[in-house]
């Protein structure tokens, strides 16, 4: 037992020997007897290494006002101003003619909305079960850019598995005076014609539900009863140790323990397995990261607030943050091209609507406070 | 106008408003008036070369960008989004202030009042919430109560053999914010003491009746527990005693004397009134002091921060409170015609 058998040496052999077989003796090793070293993980990392180095594409957003010498009639000059340009104004922000809109088939990707997390609260289904809701407000949305796929295609943030088959919709979040940002930011928002956003993301959509830019968006891109997909980033805790970050046990408090009681134990084991394998859990940044709930039930949504009661405590992220809404992608809950009649393709537009909306919209099986109490039958 | 408030970047640099300027925290004004910085590193003169695409970050920069901080909008910057002349489509929530609630009208209803955690409040929540709570209240009576009073519940029940239970006890506990608002009521049935929680805004409930209506000398009973059953035990056949009109909540200055030891809770630990005085054994006056130490806080009653955070604050307690009080005197005046109408049927 104590020997190593040369059957294992064979089988895994260094990643030295095996770049100096490539070269030498192609011939005589070729590439499908060579055999890698198997290395366990997870399919993707828990942890995310922050970069320190920006991406290509990235511009600096914030910047310094100078006019702080402005007086207080200047100042809110300059906001009339801004509300002129922005809000006020007479003329459609669209530019071109309105977009074709096409029925929703199979495979259609829609766009999804950015939405601000409230906070949780308790409602009764019509059993007079309890149920955890959680509120998302859909504030001041508006479509920023649309990338066709064949643009998409030779960007350097896409990725293989994308394919040519989806578009890049970009959306944003929350006016705010333009002063605030820098000149390349701002520059974003010319092509949509809308004020710059505190918050921006993209989705990917197939080119068949792709939205104009400059058109807002509201929730009743959504109906109740659907499911979605909500994306939030997580509290950031910074640096942590491993009994916070990855439930580790530690060690006991006394019995001759001394400088360890919260440290990890071993980080691997010996002879075969030898060597800190990738991703051991160790201690490291924890937090502020994506993480995504897959298939939330829409119960109640309210129109007038632009409000989305959505199944759930467990959203990610402390009140008040930013989530990505967007249909689910799960087979058994995703909108199917038999039942997608009444879906807004590629967005609800109000003049879509005849008659006003009722400002809230209950799911079936959902409680009204105003209906009486309940009443269960009595068994005969 | 909620406009200048969007210049908040929400990154650790905030703004305030002097004299109808807005001027960085950090720095300070002049005798003149004129604007001066504490150190030359704020001005970043770099930066105000523009169409820069792509930068490199300082050493100081990236430490920054890996430092923990919030990733979360503070409530008032929402607030100032929601009203923005910006924005367009969404509603915000309007005050109106043209009534008053009486002081005490707080008491009476706790849990319309919101969670004090300032990183929990939102307006726009809380406005719904309170919504839906009066709309419950339209199709039950949720009377004034207190914990100490003797009450009556009514619920539908899957395995009573009628799908209802009508249970009688004492009030316990009460608590809860918003549609999570609880209370807890307590009575022996067979020489077994009970308690049970109920949700009070849960649709299951059907009726909410105070059999007597007063006060105790603790807001938790829980010693109950360890007292002789006699003192938790009512009758289910119990009649409803109305106080008269404008009279005080009594408040029942019973002194109970709890059973001899083992007990649920450390109950000498605790500051309670309602109970005689316990004959104290010297590991028990160890025990306190040493929970007294451990918990010593002698600064916090200095802390005025801590103070103003752990409640709402009275301006807005009064608007919420008025909004609430108005709101249900509409419910009790379209009570008494339904009751009026009644009468006159008969």
């Amino acid at each position: 037992m104590a020997s190593k058998s040369l059957f294992t040496c064979i089988l895994r052999p260094s990643p030295i020997t095996l770049l100096c077989a490539n070269n030498n003796n192609l011939a005589l090793l070729p590439s499908s007897y060579a055999c890698v070293q198997q290395v366990r993980h997870r399919r993707f990392p828990k942890f995310v290494v922050r970069p320190t180095t920006r991406k290509v594409w990235h511009v600096r957003k914030w910047t310094q006002k100078h006019d702080d010498k402005l007086i207080t009639s200047n100042e809110q000059f300059i906001q009339d101003i801004v509300v002129q340009n922005y809000a006020n104004k007479s003329e459609s922000p669209l530019k071109d003619a309105p977009w074709n809109r096409n029925p929703y088939i199979k495979g259609t990707r829609r766009t999804g909305v950015l939405a601000l997390k409230l906070g949780t609260m308790v409602q009764w289904t019509k059993d007079g079960k309890g149920i955890n809701v959680t509120l998302l407000q859909v504030l001041d949305n508006h479509v920023i850019n649309y990338v066709p796929p064949e643009l998409y295609k030779f960007y350097p943030s896409h990725l293989p598995h994308h394919s040519d088959r989806f578009g890049l919709q970009v959306v944003g979040a929350l006016s705010c005076d333009p002063r605030q940002f820098s000149k390349p930011y701002n520059n974003l928002f010319v092509k949509a014609g809308v004020p710059p956003k505190r918050w921006l993301t993209r989705f990917l959509v197939t080119p068949d539900a792709a939205v104009q830019p400059g058109t807002p968006l509201c929730v009743n891109h959504f109906r109740v009863g659907d499911y979605v997909d909500v994306q939030g980033r997580t509290r950031d805790w910074g640096f942590q140790g491993v009994i916070k970050r990855w439930h580790m046990k530690g060690m006991p408090a006394s019995h001759g323990v001394t400088k360890s009681h919260r440290k990890m134990g071993s980080t691997g084991g010996g002879g075969d397995k030898d060597g800190i394998w990738k991703g051991k859990h160790m201690p490291g940044m924890m937090g502020n990261r994506f993480s995504t709930l897959f298939g939330v039930k829409i119960w109640r949504i309210n129109t007038k607030y632009n409000i989305l009661y959505v199944r759930g405590r467990s959203i990610a992220g402390a009140p008040h943050t930013f989530v990505r809404v967007s249909d689910t992608v799960l087979p058994t809950k995703r909108i199917k091209a038999e039942n997608a009649e009444n879906v807004p393709m590629p967005t609800w537009f109000p003049e879509d609507e005849t008659e006003p909306i009722p400002e809230e919209l209950f799911d079936e099986e959902m409680f009204q406070f105003t209906s009486p109490s309940v009443e269960l039958e009595a068994e005969s | 106008m909620g406009f200048k408030g969007l210049f908040e970047s929400g990154q650790g640099f905030t703004m305030t408003d002097v004299e109808g300027k807005l001027v960085p925290e950090r720095g300070r004004m002049d005798v003149e008036g004129a604007f001066t910085h504490v150190s030359s590193s704020q001005v970043n003169v770099a930066y105000k070369s523009t169409h820069v695409i792509n930068y490199k970050r300082t050493r100081a920069e990236i430490g920054q960008a890996l430092r923990k901080k919030p990733n979360y909008l503070h409530y008032d910057l929402v607030d100032k989004h929601r009203s923005s002349p910006l924005q367009k489509g969404t509603d915000n929530i309007t005050v109106e202030t043209d009534v008053k609630a009486p002081r005490d009208y707080r008491f009476i209803m706790p849990e319309f009042m919101p969670r004090p955690h300032f990183e929990y409040r939102d307006r726009v929540l809380e406005k719904l919430e309170r919504r839906d709570m009066l709309r419950r209240r339209t199709v039950i009576n949720i009377p004034e109560f207190y914990v100490g009073s003797i009450m009556a519940v009514t619920v539908s029940d899957p395995f009573a053999p009628n799908k209802k239970n009508r249970f009688l006890g004492i009030c316990i506990d009460r608590g809860g914010h918003g549609l999570k608002a609880y209370f807890v009521l307590r009575n022996v049935v067979d020489g077994l003491g009970v308690e049970i929680f109920y949700q009070m805004y849960s649709p299951t409930l059907h009726s909410i009746e105070v059999i007597r209506l007063e006060k105790r000398l603790d807001d938790r009973l829980y010693y109950l527990r360890n007292c002789p059953l006699e003192h938790s035990t009512f009758s289910f056949d119990m009649e409803p005693i109305a106080l008269p009109r404008g009279a005080q909540v009594p408040v029942n200055t019973l002194k109970l004397k709890l059973n001899p030891k083992p007990w649920d809770e450390r109950w000498e630990r605790q500051d309670l009134k309602g109970i005689e005085p316990i004959e104290l054994t010297p590991k028990m006056i160890k025990g306190i002091q040493k929970v007294h130490n451990a918990s010593a806080t002698p600064w916090k009653k200095h802390d005025l921060m801590l103070h103003y955070r752990s409640k709402v604050n009275e301006e807005e307690e009064e608007t919420i409170m008025a909004e609430v009080y108005k709101e249900n005197q509409l419910l009790e005046s379209m009570r008494k015609t339904s009751k009026a109408t009644l009468k006159k049927k008969k």
